[in-house]
């Protein structure tokens, strides 16, 4: 059993190595001591929300290097980004807000709600400021120390309904409704919103169905759908199970036929690659531009992206998050003008950062972001697109999406 | 056995001590001062990693009782945890009753939810058995997502601050006495569950039920009791967890959680009260220690585009799995016995 | 009426696919009792593979489905050879332990080696529908029922008639008398590990045909968990059943108690029934029956 024992000598010995000198490797890199701004993000890389996660990971972190590279960073001072893998785990996402508060962060953002919701009650006891790029409305409601970066799921189902009901619809009566739901905050988000306005809108919801992300067939709730003959599919997901849900209906002959409205998480450059030429006319809400759009932030972003990482390209989930790294930055320039750099503090950082976002056009890339009081949603206009020879194309100007009253207790 | 040279037992209690020397008794006094100084050195980080840590340490513990001492394996451990964390979630915010009443009825809600998925195991044993878990586990995290009205399904609960008699638990540092006690009372009373009349039961029929009912043991009885117990205390780490966090959804028990669950009384040691400890330390500090030094170090020394080192976390942490069970598949508890026994008779080690 | 037979069709279909992955587990439950928690990580490795070959390399079908065969089998080799041989005889749950580390590590392997998270294959086979009476359904489906059915049939001839195969049963049976009779016993499992991976990897390349190539597909792993447990975790026969049972039970009880139940009623069905069986059947429908002696 020698060569067992040389085994673990080696473990130990390459363990022992890993543990004291890629800290001390990573600590000697950054010892520069100049001011610097501290973000933290806390990314899901890994794990099942991988699919989203990853290309908003490298969108947001791309777009602070190129501020620090090409702009000199905000107000004179760099960026210092510290980011963690929370892989989608509840638990780790809870300690890495702690950790991102004691590295002394001024402001955290999250890619998605349910990390959010991991992290927002620690957050809001120590009233440390930071946004959800994709956020349910229970984030937001009742306003707290949280933000949302882009309009709500039950924003994405408002915008789409009053689209739907100026410009595609041509029938008689109330229009029949039936919502396809990913079975997390995603869809339920959706949910939310249609219950409390599809009475006052005057549509009628005739079905609301569940799809889990890992669905392989959604053939019978399909089947069920269709014996209620709706004049719209809504579905609330991300793109491979909204795919699914696609090509099913194909097979079944249902579409072409109903009109299919997708919210903004489904709306992306995968949903094509999954469906094909089965999602040709399908609508959806989204809240940025769309590649190649001739907007002032569009070269370097695409510059970036094609750069770094070139896979990205085409995946708008790479745009909000630049976007994002756009508006981590705009909040931090305007804390240090109004405070200056000795005395910001992340609730210096949301007085004088957050508070007084105005107009803030973001590149272009989104609808321009503003805080009003009672309304913690930063960004609130989105757009309707439709998939149009295999590419996402935008079919109206932004639409603003007003406040839901939502009562959450 | 196991005690150093010339102490000899004079009585049973003394055969039954746990701390049988003063140099054990000094040991203890010396860790429980170090564990409860600790929000003195450690930053709110380190304590929410500490946090972390204890409320799972409850929670494995629950599991090794229920697989390492009974041999009833469960794949479902994450669906009990919801049970206690939506049960007191939903009595403090809901019915505004005191964290106290939350904690203990979250214990007896998921004890009692685990019964019911338990009697299976009656007719059923190991890995036919886990399938019952994992039905579990669905079945309840369906519930608990559909039951909108009183959970708040998809859209979550927010879970007030704990609170016992005009001390409210907000900061890391006091829910981690608050957290560490309760810890530390679980861990006592499991090491001496183990040495009552239930324990041994139980481990009689982990070695063979036949057996054990020959010998007059109650399988139905004591099953569901090791159930009982072992879920019991998966719901008093869910109410910790919901109270620490402050924000419940369903999203935060998955089956990978309940999977590696397994994996951490494994690696300390089945059947050991010392074990789950080990276990739930080399696990959730791997966990920490890749997310917080190792990814973003890496990251740190190559100029490789932003988030190539992700995917070297999971690597490096199945890695550490395999690894270690390649090299001490019998857990660290075993280790941790040999370098007792070795310590003991050094220099004369035979 | 025309809902019914929708639902049947739909639900036999799917559960075949379901099947298909289970046949994988069962191989290697079979010759060695190791649950193997990674099967849904080696699926998705496996897919990558395909998409690597297919896409990224462009390489023909033919050629492309061939290396990956060789690369799951290489893989299945691997893994025996240096994780789980070095485990032999020691406690049966370090084993399982030890493939849920190995799901972890694929995990971290396929988003380090493809960092694009989402892919699609190219379409394999053709697109139109079929149409069964007033029942549709896409053939992607057929073909991976098609397939799971011959690759049932081929392991059971093994199993039955190649020497190879008779040696694996008898090394289920009693690994220590076949030593005796001089059947290597590390070679059976080398060559049972191989065989699974090989199933997990036609699985992955049907399975991301049908929904591309996601991490869920780690979870279908989960499901064909449950399948085999209702056919009994050591028959191939029984796999290949409870794959459609689960199928049509999940279709047929989504169909008709959604409306009276919440929606998304049709996840938690198979788990309700695979209780209920239990009861019954505590060994699934066509596992072996130990008698126990104490």
């Amino acid at each position: 059993m020698n060569w067992r024992k040389l085994l673990k000598i080696a473990g130990i010995v390459s363990l022992a190595l890993m543990i004291t000198i890629i800290p001390l490797l990573s600590a000697g890199c950054t010892s520069a001591e100049e001011k610097t701004l501290k973000a933290g993000f806390s990314i899901c890389y890994t794990g099942v929300a991988a699919e989203k996660g990853r290309p908003m990971g490298n969108g947001k972190l791309d777009c602070i290097k190129y501020i620090n590279e090409e702009l000199g960073g905000v107000a004179g001072y760099q960026i210092e980004v510290i980011w963690r893998d929370n892989q989608y785990d509840a638990s780790k996402a809870a300690t890495i807000i702690n950790e991102l508060m004691d590295k002394g962060c001024l402001l955290f953002t999250t890619n998605s709600s349910a990390m959010m919701t991991a992290s927002a009650e620690i957050a809001n006891r120590a009233e440390f400021p930071g946004f959800a790029v994709f956020s349910a409305p229970a984030l937001t409601n009742p306003p707290q120390h949280i933000y949302a970066q882009m309009p709500d799921y039950g924003d994405d189902w408002a915008a789409f309904a009053n689209y739907y009901l100026e410009n595609i619809w041509q029938g008689e009566g109330e229009p029949k409704m039936a919502m396809h739901l990913l079975n997390n905050s995603t869809g339920y988000g959706a949910r939310d919103a249609a219950v409390l306005l599809a009475d006052e809108l005057g549509i009628d919801i005739v079905a609301m169905e569940e799809h889990t992300t890992t669905t392989i067939s959604e053939i019978e709730s399909l089947t069920r759908i269709n014996a209620l003959n709706p004049d719209i599919i809504y579905i609330s997901s991300t793109p491979q199970p909204t795919s699914i849900i696609i090509k099913d209906a194909v097979d079944l002959g249902m579409y072409p036929g109903v009109t299919i409205g997708l919210g903004h998480a489904s709306i992306t450059s995968e949903l094509i690659e999954f469906a094909g030429a089965d999602a040709e006319g399908v609508y959806g809400v989204y809240p940025t531009v769309k590649w190649g759009d001739d907007v002032p932030a569009m070269a370097k972003m695409t510059e970036y992206c094609q750069e770094y990482h070139p896979d990205d390209y085409g995946n708008m989930d790479y745009i909000t998050s630049w976007a994002e790294g756009l508006i981590v930055a705009e909040i931090l320039r305007l804390a240090v003008e109004n405070v200056g750099i000795d005395n910001l503090t992340p609730q210096a950082v949301e007085e004088y950062g957050f508070k007084k976002l105005d107009n803030f056009n973001v590149g272009g890339l989104h609808g321009p972001v503003s805080y009003t009081p009672g309304d913690n949603r930063l960004s609130k206009a989105v757009r309707v697109f439709q998939i149009q020879d295999g590419e996402i194309v935008p079919i109206s100007g932004w639409v603003d999406a007003p406040l839901i009253p939502y009562e959450f207790d | 056995m196991g005690l150093p040279a010339g102490t000899r037992n004079y009585s049973y209690a003394q055969d039954m001590a746990i701390f049988r020397t003063k140099t054990h008794w000094a040991m203890l006094l010396a860790l429980l001062v170090i564990l409860f100084t600790a929000p003195l050195y450690c930053g709110n980080y380190w304590l929410s990693v500490a946090n972390l840590i204890g409320i799972t340490i409850i929670a494995a513990t629950g599991l090794n009782i229920l697989t390492g001492y009974c041999g009833q394996l469960s794949i479902g451990h994450a669906g009990f945890i919801a049970v206690g964390a939506y049960t007191s979630a939903v009595l403090t915010s809901r019915l505004e009753l005191s964290f106290l009443v939350g904690l203990i009825a979250a214990g007896f809600a998921a004890g009692l939810i685990g019964m019911i998925f338990g009697i299976p195991s009656l007719r059923v044993k190991g890995f036919y058995l886990a399938i019952s878990t994992i039905a579990a586990q669905f079945i309840i995290i369906w519930v608990i997502s559909h039951w909108t009205s009183v959970t708040g399904g998809f859209t979550g609960i927010s879970v007030p601050p704990a609170s016992i008699g005009g001390i409210t638990f907000t900061s890391q540092a006091s829910l981690f006495y608050l957290i560490m006690v309760i810890t530390v009372l679980v861990v006592f009373l499991a090491k001496n569950l183990a040495r009552t009349r239930a324990g041994r039961a139980f481990v009689a029929i982990r070695d063979n039920d036949l057996a054990a009912q020959v010998m007059g043991i109650n399988l139905f009885r004591y099953k569901l009791l090791a159930f009982f117990i072992g879920c019991f205390l998966a719901g008093i780490a869910g109410s910790l967890l919901a109270h620490w966090i402050g924000f419940m959804s369903v999203e935060h028990f998955s089956i990978m959680d309940s999977i590696l669950y397994i994996g951490m009384i494994i690696i300390g040691g089945l059947g050991t009260t010392i074990g789950p400890i080990f276990g739930v330390l080399f696990i959730r500090l791997l966990q920490q220690w890749i997310t917080s030094y190792i990814v973003p170090g890496l990251e740190g020394i190559f100029t490789l585009p932003a988030g190539f080192a992700t995917g070297i976390g999971p690597m490096v942490f199945g890695l550490a799995i395999i690894l270690f069970l390649i090299l001490e598949p019998r857990g660290l508890a075993h280790r941790w016995q040999l370098f007792k026994a070795s310590y003991r008779l050094w220099p004369f080690s035979y | 009426m025309a809902e019914l037979l929708q639902f049947v069709i739909t639900g036999i279909t799917v559960g075949m696919v379901y099947a298909l992955i289970a046949l994988g587990f069962v191989l290697v439950w079979k010759s060695s009792g190791v649950a193997n928690l990674a099967l849904g990580q080696l699926v998705l490795i496996s897919s990558w593979f395909t998409y690597g070959m297919l896409v990224q390399a462009g390489l023909p079908l033919w050629l492309g489905l061939l290396l990956v065969i060789l690369f799951a089998l290489a893989l299945g080799w691997v893994i025996e050879r240096f994780i789980l041989r070095p485990l032999i005889a020691q406690p049966i749950l370090s084993l399982i332990t030890v493939t849920l580390g190995l799901a972890f590590f694929i995990e971290g392997a396929v988003s380090f080696i493809w960092p694009k998270s989402v892919a699609a294959l190219p379409r394999l086979f053709p697109q139109q529908p079929v149409h069964i009476g007033t029942a549709v359904v896409s053939q992607e489906y057929l073909w991976a029922a098609a397939i799971s059915l011959i690759l049932f049939g081929l392991l059971s001839l093994y199993f039955r008639y190649h020497k190879m195969g008779i040696a694996m049963r008898a090394t289920a049976d009693d690994q220590r008398a076949v030593q005796a009779c001089g059947i290597p016993v590390t070679k059976i499992f080398s060559m049972s590990w191989m065989l699974a991976c090989a199933l997990a990897a036609i699985g992955g390349v049907l399975m991301s045909c049908i929904g591309g190539i996601t991490f869920g597909l780690v979870h279908t792993g989960l499901k064909a968990f449950s399948v085999v447990i209702l056919g009994g975790l050591n028959s191939f026969l029984g796999a290949i059943i409870a794959g459609p049972i689960i199928g049509l039970a999940e279709n047929l009880g989504g169909g008709y108690l959604t409306p009276l139940t919440w929606p998304g009623v049709r996840e938690v069905i198979p788990f309700i029934i695979i209780i209920i069986v239990m009861f019954l059947k505590p060994y699934g429908l066509f596992g072996e029956v130990r008698i126990e002696r104490i």
